[in-house]
């Protein structure tokens, strides 16, 4: 009953957002237009960064900006991996064509993992503990689209 | 009754329009560090909680104080978040005085974090959020958000505030000038304080004067910048502070009132108050503030006040209501330096939140550098001694006032 007599009025805020990555990840990202993924270096403990951070979390270490940093190679492990039927970052929720896998990746040499898809990979054959190879993009712009994704060494 | 709180140090991290050189975590450990290197003695094994806060939905990131905890130095700690608008700042320092005055077993000291990175988010959303006066109004009415700048006034903050200020020079039969000269010795203090956004040691009130009307009788240059930047203050108990600095601020008395008459005035207010500037709330505040700490004459037992103000009529307004100076007297006083450095009672030496305002952060500032000044480690430290001191917040939906009152004494008069 009641709800018929509620007026709908309809209004629109626009909202723009900018991030500031900081100038760690700012060397992370100018580092991927040579196609190099880089890491930093926590002084206490020793555990290695990817992506650099200013802040070892467990030993409150300042890392500084101008030194500690580790050159990486292009090649890691897979740590997990989840498979979607859908298209990631579409959010029509439309069915893909083929599975994507979707993996936490080592970096050789690091103690963290970033997330990204793994590429020309069957999903029969996809397999924790697989050696995976970063597929750059050709022409890399210095930002985390650079990396299309991994594939199979 | 419970415990006795001390502050013991109180960090900053660099201010300005835009720390496109640190992300918002980053922007945090510059306050905490800067926290704890004035208390050389004091490592992150001795903090026991963290309490933080930011404005709510502010900078597009939520719940930030999980991503950053690693940067607090808060892992594996308890934690809590506090968000009330505009007095977030002053509303996670009495967080952490809560905490260590509740004498929870293994809380013995915790760091109060606030901070905002403006320059990420819109601010006028994040505004939307809390800040428009008329928020409850346009609820009341059932009015949407993209008419309030058409209906009731003009830009968020500033709109509430021309109000006040138009009521306040009524009252007082001050005059823009009075108002400039405000602005002068906040930008003028603000030049020797090393982490404020707004510099000008050559501010005159000419120059004022001279910009345009955002509101009227406010100003371009009158009105608080939006700044980057972060503070932490480090919050422990009478016994433990001695060993932690030399001079230990104890916390004697805090209030956080709201009091519904300081929305704008006229239709929202059910107690038919119409007088934007009375601000009954502040004085409820600062009322119950001194009489926990015992203070019977505040104009003659305050020695420093840090008041919240980004526009400047507000400032006169605060130390009039908060029992600083007679009812329209604070005008003559910033005319004849009273308020000044080195007056009797100077006033937001650091610049204030007119100079600085991140907003989350601006009222945890408040108390953070009144007891810099009573420690005599301020950045722009008054040359007198400061036995007591006063930090003030103002926000909420505009309608909420926090107040902390400082002092290098522990003692309580009414115990």
């Amino acid at each position: 009953m009641t709800e018929k007599l509620v007026v709908t009025n309809k209004g629109f805020v626009r909202a723009d957002f900018s991030f500031w990555v900081g100038l760690y990840m700012d060397k992370f990202y100018d580092s991927f237009e040579n196609k190099k993924i880089i890491g930093n270096k926590c002084s206490k403990c020793g555990k290695v960064f990817v992506p650099p951070r200013k802040k070892c979390g467990k030993c409150n270490e300042t890392i500084p900006l101008d030194n500690n940093w580790v050159n990486l190679p292009n090649t890691g492990t897979l740590l997990n991996y989840t498979i979607t039927h859908y298209k990631v970052s579409d959010r029509a929720a439309r069915k893909a064509k083929k599975p994507q896998i979707i993996g936490m990746v080592q970096i050789d040499g690091s103690d963290t993992a970033i997330v990204y898809r793994l590429l020309n990979i069957d999903i029969e054959n996809v397999k924790i503990g697989m050696k995976l190879k970063i597929e750059w993009e050709e022409k890399p712009k210095g930002n985390p689209a650079d990396i299309k994704g991994f594939v199979q060494v | 009754m419970g415990r006795q709180v001390a502050i013991v140090s109180a960090g900053f991290s660099e201010h300005a329009s835009k720390r496109s050189d640190v992300n918002i975590a980053e922007l945090v450990s510059e306050a905490v560090e800067d926290c704890l290197k004035k208390a050389p003695s004091v490592s992150f094994e001795d903090i026991d909680a963290f309490a933080t806060g930011n404005m709510p939905g502010f900078e597009g990131s939520n719940l930030p104080e999980l991503w950053m905890a690693d940067w607090m130095g808060a892992r594996n700690k308890p934690l809590m978040r506090v968000t009330t608008g505009g007095t977030t700042g002053g509303s996670v320092g009495i967080a952490g005085y809560y905490t260590v005055t509740a004498g929870l077993p293994g809380i013995d000291t915790v760091l109060a974090i606030a901070f905002e990175q403006q320059s990420q988010g819109d601010t006028s959303v994040g505004l939307a959020n809390v800040a428009y006066g008329e928020v409850s109004l346009l609820n009341y009415l059932g009015l949407t958000y993209d008419q309030v700048g058409r209906l009731l006034s003009a830009g968020a903050a500033i709109g509430v505030a021309a109000y006040q200020a138009t009521n306040y020079m009524h009252k007082t039969k001050i005059v823009e000038e009075d108002l400039a000269r405000v602005v002068v010795q906040n930008r003028r203090n603000a030049a020797k304080t090393w982490w404020a956004h707004l510099k000008m040691p050559n501010l005159t009130i000419e120059q004022v004067l001279d910009t345009p009307y955002i509101s009227f009788p406010l100003r371009y240059g009158m009105v608080c910048p939006a700044s980057d930047g972060a503070c932490a203050v480090l919050f422990t108990t009478e016994e433990k502070a001695k060993n932690m600095c030399d001079i230990p601020v104890y916390v004697n008395g805090v209030a956080s009132v709201a009091h519904e008459t300081a929305i704008l005035g006229y239709s929202a207010s059910g107690s038919a108050q119409i007088d934007p500037s009375e601000q009954l709330g502040a004085m409820k505040t600062s009322e119950i503030c001194y009489q926990q700490a015992g203070i019977s004459f505040p104009r003659k037992e305050i020695d420093y006040a840090e008041v919240y103000s980004p526009f400047p009529n507000q400032e006169l307004m605060w130390v009039e209501k908060l029992g600083l100076f007679e009812e329209t007297t604070a005008p003559e006083m910033y005319k004849n330096g009273v308020t000044a450095l080195n007056g009797e009672l100077p006033i937001c030496c650091s610049g204030g939140v007119n100079s600085t305002n991140a907003i989350g952060a601006s009222a945890l500032e408040r108390p953070a550098v009144a007891a810099l000044q009573i420690m005599g480690k301020a950045s722009n430290q008054v040359p007198k001694t400061v036995h007591t001191a006063i930090g003030h917040g103002w926000g909420g939906s505009l309608n909420l006032c926090t107040m902390m009152v400082m002092s290098d004494e522990p003692q309580r008069k009414w115990r």
